[in-house]
């Protein structure tokens, strides 16, 4: 593919990854924290904030099959999803971790349990577009490589 | 929503932020003084954008996992211009983690910062010798005014 192309896909997926309002202006942020000193930054957080919530869904999903629950681990666990989530930029993630806290405080069990199918949900859809454009990200810096006078 | 892409710098770019600190137009604002911050927060996605926001300013930050570290850092004789100490923070909360160091003598501008903003966590932070409580994230327009401060 062209490169000129192949860079306005990549500044088109990463648009849309903000039209779509699964990243808000914190990514930005993250964005403008990345430069010659810090080249990996993005990348190295995003595999950050996959580890952090990995752990935290699996935490999740044990305590969401005990008997009875136990709404202030469930907040707890929560609460950490929200701050990586809010730090990471990730917006339709974090409202849902809103939501489920509102429900984890009213001790509704069924709130929580529809929340949190409903936040892997946006949780799995913004790791594959994710990765879909950082794949699409290496392969523009590859040809960028490529092409320069050796 | 998000910014718009006039160039492409797979990862590396940004279309702008607020006040200046845009990146790929070579002007950011950095302090002139040598100030130093200290992150206290056990989620490692916050600590280490909260570090690296605050290294982009010039601070010189370390960043620890809990609130006894950072009562041991200060107890050794670090000194610090700025510390942001997380609220739920295991064992020892954020608002004790300030209390303790308050208790030290530190004159450190304190901030408190949580996932959610809650009153009564605002209250206690403030009880316990907190400047400010603020709700995650930690952003460019909460920070540079408390770097200007200190730096001035």
């Amino acid at each position: 593919m062209e490169r000129s192309q192949l860079l306005r896909q990549v500044a088109h997926q990463r648009q849309t990854l903000f039209d779509e309002g699964l990243l808000d202006e914190q990514f930005v942020q993250l964005e403008e924290l990345q430069d010659r000193t810090n080249p990996n930054f993005v990348e190295e957080i995003v595999t950050t904030y996959y580890q952090d919530t990995s752990r935290l869904i699996l935490n999740i999903e044990q305590e969401l099959e005990r008997r009875p629950l136990d709404y202030g681990r469930l907040d707890g666990y929560m609460y950490q999803f929200k701050g990586s989530s809010t730090s990471f930029g990730a917006k339709k993630v974090k409202a849902e971790c809103s939501l489920f806290r509102e429900y984890c405080r009213a001790g509704n069990g069924e709130g929580c349990m529809r929340t949190f199918q409903q936040l892997n949900r946006e949780y799995a859809t913004l790791k594959r577009k994710l990765e879909a454009y950082f794949q699409l990200a290496r392969q523009a810096r590859l040809t960028e490589t490529a092409s320069r006078p050796g | 929503m998000g910014a718009a892409v006039d160039h492409v710098s797979p990862m590396g770019m940004s279309g702008g932020s607020a006040e200046g600190n845009n990146k790929s137009d070579g002007q950011r604002f950095s302090c002139k003084n040598k100030l130093t911050a200290l992150v206290v927060d056990n989620g490692a996605v916050c600590r280490a954008i909260q570090t690296a926001l605050l290294r982009s300013y010039g601070v010189e930050t370390e960043a620890v996992e809990t609130g006894e570290a950072a009562v041991q850092l200060i107890a050794s004789g670090a000194t610090f211009n700025l510390i942001i100490i997380e609220m739920l923070l295991p064992v020892l909360n954020g608002p004790e983690t300030a209390r303790q160091i308050r208790a030290m003598g530190a004159q450190s501008k304190i901030l408190g910062i949580s996932a959610f903003f809650d009153e009564r966590h605002q209250q206690e932070f403030l009880a316990a010798g907190a400047d400010r409580f603020i709700e995650k994230p930690l952003s460019p327009e909460i920070v540079i005014p408390i770097i200007w401060v200190l730096d001035n």
